[in-house]
């Protein structure tokens, strides 16, 4: 032990006190010398004669100290800090390469991490919970929610610690200072803070006590967001008294700051409310009402398997008759795990595919950055020469270049989390026309920063080993006598690793481009599209009526009267109302059952999309009516049951029967359905989203069908330039009902939802694309200055035996453009196979492998390329022949 | 005068141990003793010695404390540790293994 000790604390100095070691070995070597010179005095020798005498045989002090030096085994430890000053030194020398190096890595990596960042946001967070690695997500009983009496009676049971549940598709009425605002809130089991354990700044959760649901309690937890912004941030928030739905609640508690829920997703709700009658009216009906998403809490002891088993078969020990699957359970895994991800294909699949073009950005920074040091260490040759001669290993060349593709990825990576942490903070404060409650933070958690370690590890080789390895190979004869071994462009030496790289680039920039331009041209598509109805001159209410308030017949006796007094407003050619409304978020139901024609058994299976309107809506909405009639007032409930269909709904399943007068049997709440009779046939639109395929559709009637009351649109067509202030519009509702969430807007602004993947979508690409292009030309127009300036003699030799400028010109751009050919063609052949799975992202019509778009990208790239060639092509012009034959 | 090249580096170590051994020297007295006791046979020369001696304490068998010389300079003395105590029994022992064998051989009855 003491040994080691010693041993350690030997390294140690040698490492740290480097000029003490070295000032005692002068000393012993000294003092050796003399006692040398002192003996051969003794010996008789002259004081001269007896010094030199020593000396000789003392052999050389310096290469004694080197092997000392070298016993010491510390080299590498001081080599890489001598490196590290250096190659820091030297690079800070020529800050024009170093900056253009870090702001190229700089910007691929803020990309990287920035994508990563989101993503694993979406995906993959932990909820901010007490201990939430015993939290867990459970499914069972076939659907994705139970029903509150089946939660109540699996919580009794006591198969898991504890066992709540939430659920985040449930909305109230918030009576706020202007207006009253629809908001989505975290409808959550009485025991959810109890169990959850959600981390609080001010107040606390309520408890099971306190929240149970038959009380329909009126207590509140609000988000910080919600409290800072909306309530101004108020210090005496706890016991205040906020509206909901009508009804006054208590607020509780505020939770912390930045808290990630147990929804996941970077969904953020603002507000929590008990499971009650006022939020969630049939909530305890006998019926399978699906309610409550169950979260689990293990016990300390037991393991997932042992809380998966309890489960289960408390399912089926509390399963009523009519529910035989509850003890099945599809999932049970931990909460912010990778299994919820299974469901989120899309998502997913989109983030997969930014990471992938963020890579090759990363991909084409590095080989820019390489091509970089590559051109730079050769110009270096000679030093690399003479220290080759001298005896320095390869390896030892290799790692000094090494170190500095390590300075410039570090510096890189630096820059590239601050720009993240920029644009992800203006992401934050820039407000989604999202409807949902997305929070987004600026985290530097562990994750991110592992990642961007890796990213800098992975560029560092990717920038530094191919060129260090490239340039220490070989004989260094020709870079002692000052030639450049690549200057000579024999046949075989066009294969180049410069080429290569470059050629790789402009291959990699075709692919980021085509993508971008598949996704503008998407984006032109479905601006093009139309919707099947009017946009202009028509503005849309979405009304948010508190659950209970109104019976469907007095509901739709109010809308009548809002309409109707709508419809006296000054400017207001006609007004109607709808249960859904085309093309948003609430846009209808799609359907999908066995329809009965004309009484001819057994009926076909039918899908299409099913709305509620009111009287003239076709004619409000501007919907060609092609046969037959509107609504109207009369078609009522306790009338006959009528519908309008659309022209696809005929093509498909009304084959050659007549439409108007038509029978259709169509599913209702009992087995036997009911009869209704086709009244009219709309020209076709689009329903759900502006990409669909064409969709039937069958329209009935608002008053007869409708059977509970939770939204609403009312929709308000002008003369063009007459529109009714939509303030004015919000308050005529607003008086009728005013616990109602009211929101007025133009239909073309609602519209942007619609609009808003393919938007982001387009411009993230589009933006990632012209950053691949532009990396892509520096590179390439960087190879061909260089290439210019070292064939600088045969150019001059050219000139000199009469080539014209023309011959000149074309003898430089042809090999860029050769260049660009090859990259091109591979990229064309990549992106082919890449783009294939993007089709789900795209609307109709336009195919992954569009002609338009690839030619169009190969055209760029190869214009662009010339451009890049054309200016060293004339500055090779500018080449005086004596000169540069005088420069050899 | 045969130079201590030709020695294996292992029985350098062991001459310096030994040397050691009996009491702490500096540099200069250990090669000195070598050469007195192998009666002038064994001579090393400081490119050889001094990277041993930095060797052999990085290895922690010989440990450095300051002192003074016979004519009054200030040097660095080496001693054995204990460690290096059972280093040079076990290299002793090996050189005598050695050396037994290849008289074995040289002798062997022709």
């Amino acid at each position: 032990m003491p040994r080691t000790i010693d041993k350690l604390r030997l390294r140690l100095l040698s490492m740290f006190r480097p000029r003490q070691v070295e000032q005692s070995l002068k000393h012993e070597l000294e003092l050796h010398l003399r006692e040398q010179i002192d003996e051969n005095l003794a010996a008789g020798m002259a004081p001269d004669q007896a010094r030199a005498a020593a000396l000789r045989a003392f052999g050389s002090v310096s290469l004694i100290e080197e092997q000392c030096r070298d016993t010491r085994r510390v080299s590498f430890v001081e080599h890489l800090a001598l490196d590290l000053r250096y190659t820091l030194r030297s690079l800070l020398h020529q800050p024009m390469l170093l900056a253009a190096a870090v702001m190229s890595i700089g910007l691929a990596i803020a990309a990287n991490t920035t994508i990563f960042s989101l993503a694993s946001q979406f995906l993959f967070a932990t909820p901010s919970a007490y201990r939430a690695d015993r939290l867990v997500h459970i499914r069972m009983g076939g659907g994705s929610h139970v029903s509150h009496r089946q939660w109540r009676a699996l919580q009794e049971s006591g198969a898991l610690d504890g066992l709540t549940g939430f659920n985040i598709e449930t909305s109230a009425n918030w009576r706020g200072p202007d207006q009253t605002v629809n908001l989505i809130t975290m409808a959550v089991a009485g025991n959810f803070f109890d169990v959850v354990g959600v981390p609080m700044t001010l107040g606390r959760g309520f408890t099971a006590q306190e929240a149970q649901a038959e009380l329909d309690p009126p207590v509140v937890v609000i988000s910080h967001r919600f409290w800072q912004q909306r309530l101004g941030g108020t210090p005496g928030v706890i016991g205040s008294t906020l509206i909901f739905n009508a009804r006054p609640y208590t607020v509780t508690g505020v939770i912390a700051d930045g808290a990630r829920s147990i929804a996941g997703l970077g969904l953020s709700p603002e507000v929590y409310l008990p499971v009650g009658r006022t939020l969630m009216p049939d909530f305890n009906s006998t019926g399978p009402v699906a309610t409550i998403q169950l979260v689990g809490r293990l016990r300390d002891d037991q393991t997932l398997a042992a809380g998966r088993a309890a489960m289960a078969a408390a399912g089926q020990a509390v399963a009523t008759p009519g529910e035989r699957r509850l003890g099945e359970l599809w999932l049970f895994a931990p909460v912010g795990s990778t299994e919820q991800i299974g469901s989120l294909a899309t998502v997913s699949a989109f983030f997969g595919v930014l990471l992938v073009a963020v890579g090759l950005i990363l991909a084409i920074a590095c080989a820019n950055v390489a091509g970089l040091l590559l051109a730079r260490a050769t110009v270096r040759g000679r030093e690399i020469a003479v220290r080759v001669a001298l005896g320095a290993s390869r390896w030892r060349l290799v790692q000094q270049l090494l170190v500095e593709g390590f300075w410039i990825a570090c510096f890189g990576t630096i820059t590239g989390l601050v720009l993240m942490n920029l644009v992800i903070g203006l992401l934050a404060r820039v407000p989604l026309p999202l409807p949902l409650p997305l929070e987004l933070h600026a985290d530097l958690d562990r994750r991110v920063l592992v990642y961007s370690a890796v990213l800098t590890l992975v560029t560092t080789i990717l920038c530094a080993l191919v060129p260090a390895l490239q340039v220490t190979r070989g004989s260094q004869l020709p870079a002692l006598k000052n030639q450049d071994p690549l200057a000579v462009q024999r046949a075989g030496r066009w294969w180049s690793l410069r080429n290569l790289l470059v050629i790789g680039q402009v291959a990699v920039a075709l692919v980021l481009l085509v993508t971008a331009l598949l996704f503008v041209r998407n984006l032109a598509r479905a601006g093009d599209l139309d919707p099947g109805f009017e946009v202009e001159n028509l503005q849309v209410a979405q009304i948010g009526i508190v659950q209970g308030r109104f019976t469907p017949a007095s509901g739709t006796a109010l809308l009548e009267e809002a309409v109707q007094r709508l419809r006296g407003m000054p400017g207001v050619q006609g007004a109607s109302y709808a249960f859904g409304a085309p093309l948003m978020l609430r846009s209808g139901m799609t359907t999908g059952a066995r329809v009965v024609i004309n009484g001819k058994a057994p009926g076909v299976d039918a899908i299409y999309q099913d709305s509620f309107v009111g009287p003239d809506y076709f004619t409000v909405m501007g919907i060609d009516v092609v046969k037959g009639r509107e609504f109207r007032q009369e078609d009522r409930r306790g009338s006959p049951v009528v519908v309008a269909v659309n022209e696809e709904f005929v093509r498909r399943y009304l084959l050659g029967e007549e439409p108007i007068g038509a029978r259709l049997r169509l599913p209702g709440p009992t087995d036997a359905g009911y009869l209704a009779e086709v009244v009219a046939v709309v020209r076709n639109g689009k329903y759900r989203s502006l990409g669909e395929s064409q969709q039937a559709a069958v329209y009935e009637v608002f008053g007869q069908r409708v059977n509970q009351l939770r939204f609403a649109h009312v929709f308000v067509r002008s003369r063009p330039g007459a529109a009714p202030a939509p303030a004015d519009i919000a308050g005529v509702l607003q008086d009728m009902d005013p616990s109602a969430a009211i929101d007025v807007q133009p239909m073309r602004t609602s519209l942007a939802f619609a609009f808003m993947p393919s938007r982001v979508g387009a411009g993230l690409l589009g933006a990632l694309g012209a950053l691949g292009l532009t990396l892509a030309m520096v590179g390439l127009f960087a190879i061909v200055a260089y290439s210019v300036s070292r064939r600088t003699a045969e150019i001059g030799i050219r000139v000199a035996l009469g080539a014209t400028r023309n011959a000149v010109v074309i003898l430089v751009i042809r090999d860029a453009l050769v260049i660009a050919c090859l990259g091109s063609a591979i990229g064309v052949g990549t992106a082919s196979l890449l783009t294939s799975p993007l089709s789900m992202f795209l609307v109709g019509g336009l195919r992954p492998t569009d002609p338009i778009t690839f030619v169009g990208t190969t055209a760029l790239m190869l214009g662009v390329s010339a451009l890049a060639a054309w200016i060293p092509a004339r500055r090779a012009l500018r080449i005086d022949p004596v000169m540069a034959l005088r420069a050899e | 005068m045969s130079k201590p090249s030709d020695l294996i580096q292992g029985t350098l170590d062991l001459l310096i141990l030994k040397t050691v051994a009996l009491e702490p020297r500096h540099g200069w007295a250990i090669a000195k003793r070598i050469q007195q006791v192998s009666r002038d046979v064994l001579l090393i020369t400081q490119g050889s010695l001094y990277p041993a001696l930095h060797r052999l304490e990085q290895q922690g068998w010989i440990k450095a404390q300051a002192g003074t010389t016979d004519t009054g300079r200030e040097a660095k003395f080496y001693a054995l540790t204990a460690a290096g105590r059972k280093q040079l029994a076990r290299e002793l022992e090996s050189w005598d293994r050695l050396s037994t064998a290849i008289g074995l051989v040289v002798r062997e009855a022709e």
